[in-house]
């Protein structure tokens, strides 16, 4: 019989050890949630789309667009590497809508001051885009003939481009961060599950 | 397995919730004084099992743990459950509030089912009887809620079958493993504290005392 207890009370130990041990193991773990960025490149707005484990979505993944009221503006597909493109004919804000099954749906949306300037459209945006780089022009011929030409707007999207490429993984590890569960958070539930049960107790006493 | 906001249309989201809630109510009738220890613990078990991830294929998916709830709580398994989804929610952004009552009926339901079929078979004399239905239950729990999912995601527009294969599949691995878990579970608490399955305290007195502790 003392033999039992015993083994029954290092069965319990070791019951204690590994509930202590779980949230220690699981700090490393990520929920499966779905991760959508947007950003202006150029005139398109490109995006990316994955979940918040670090996997991208399939190549072929359908984007919905939509405007301001919901309503369906276009499509894209996700290309390589979870990232997509779509080149907006229309200065509103946009949103975009991907399902990727089984529950997992992600929306973003692009603010007006954010999007990118319209190419093409005539709209009174690209217009004043084009008569700025025209007043820009004279500057640059200002400097030594020597100097390699470029016009400022390829050199603007050359800087916009390398900004990008190095804000990439800074940008993955801050929406990773974001995703990431704390120690604190955990042991903040369990607190409010034990003053739940404290509450209960509370009222089933008075009850009874 | 949790569903998040946006992916469910507004009927489906006020039935589950209008179903969850009956849920909660009838466990709440079962609550009494005795069972709030274990109705906390589980609902502190299942808050915490959701962050032990299994890493599959291209995702991963995560513990639910509510054949335990169901085993030992039955119809409590609603409210103790519904406690740990709104947790996760606000803590860790899993699932929603608005999706909250669907999240609660997908994981409840099937833990009150899987009470109700299996806890006679966790009570047998035999232990390793008793472990191989608490593998069934932590194993029918997980295929249920993925069932049940799927079937909410086929009453918002998803076609059922693609819809239900994914999210089956994605959930083979964590039934064997839940399953496992269950058993080793089950196997533990009768033997450190039979009363959680309303057995008497001495293992050994199981078939001389089984009516007297279940009247």
């Amino acid at each position: 019989m003392n033999q039992v207890s015993k083994i029954q009370r290092r069965r319990r130990l070791l019951l204690c050890l590994a509930l202590i041990c779980l949230p220690m193991v699981m700090n490393a773990a990520w929920a499966h949630k779905v991760l959508l960025g947007l950003w202006p490149d150029g005139s398109d707005i490109e995006g990316e789309l994955g979940f918040s484990n670090g996997d991208m979505a399939a190549p072929g993944t359908l984007v919905e667009v939509l405007g301001p009221d919901g309503e369906p503006i276009g499509e894209t597909r996700v290309t390589e590497e979870g990232l997509f493109r779509f080149t907006p004919t229309r200065s509103v804000p946009h949103t975009f809508r991907a399902n990727l099954g089984a529950g997992h749906v992600a929306k973003a949306s692009l603010p007006m001051d954010e999007m990118p300037k319209i190419r093409d459209s005539g709209t009174p945006s690209g217009d004043a885009a084009s008569v700025e780089s025209q007043a820009v022009v004279p500057v640059s011929a200002e400097r030594p003939a020597d100097a390699p030409t470029l016009d400022p707007t390829a050199l603007e999207m050359l800087i916009a481009e390398a900004v990008r490429r190095e804000v990439k993984p800074l940008r993955r590890e801050l929406s990773a961060l974001k995703e990431k569960i704390g120690f604190q958070q955990v042991l903040g539930g369990l607190g409010y599950i034990a003053g739940i049960s404290g509450l209960l107790f509370f009222v089933y006493a008075r009850r009874s | 397995m949790h569903i998040v906001d946006g992916a469910l249309s507004a009927p489906v989201l006020v039935g589950g919730t209008l179903l969850a809630a009956a849920g909660i109510v009838r466990g709440a009738r079962d609550l009494n004084l005795e069972r709030i220890p274990s109705a906390g613990l589980l609902s502190a078990a299942f808050f915490v099992a959701s962050l032990v991830h299994v890493p599959i294929g291209p995702s991963s998916v995560h513990l639910i743990l509510n054949g335990l709830a169901g085993l030992v709580l039955g119809w409590i398994s609603f409210p103790a459950l519904f406690v740990g989804l709104l947790l996760q929610a606000l803590f860790f952004g899993f699932g929603g509030l608005t999706v909250l009552g669907v999240n609660t009926l997908d994981i409840a339901l099937p833990a009150v089912i899987v009470g109700l079929l299996c806890r006679p078979g966790v009570r047998s004399a035999n232990a390793a009887l008793a472990a191989f239905w608490g593998g069934i239950a932590g194993a029918l729990a997980i295929a249920l809620t993925a069932l049940m999912v799927a079937a909410v995601l086929a009453l918002s527009g998803d076609a059922f079958i693609p819809a239900a294969k994914l999210v089956v599949i994605a959930h083979v691995p964590v039934m064997l493993i839940e399953g496992l878990l269950c058993a080793a579970a089950v196997t533990l608490v009768r033997k450190v504290k039979p009363e959680l399955f309303g057995m008497p305290a001495d293992a050994s007195a199981v078939g001389l005392r089984a009516a007297e502790v279940r009247s």
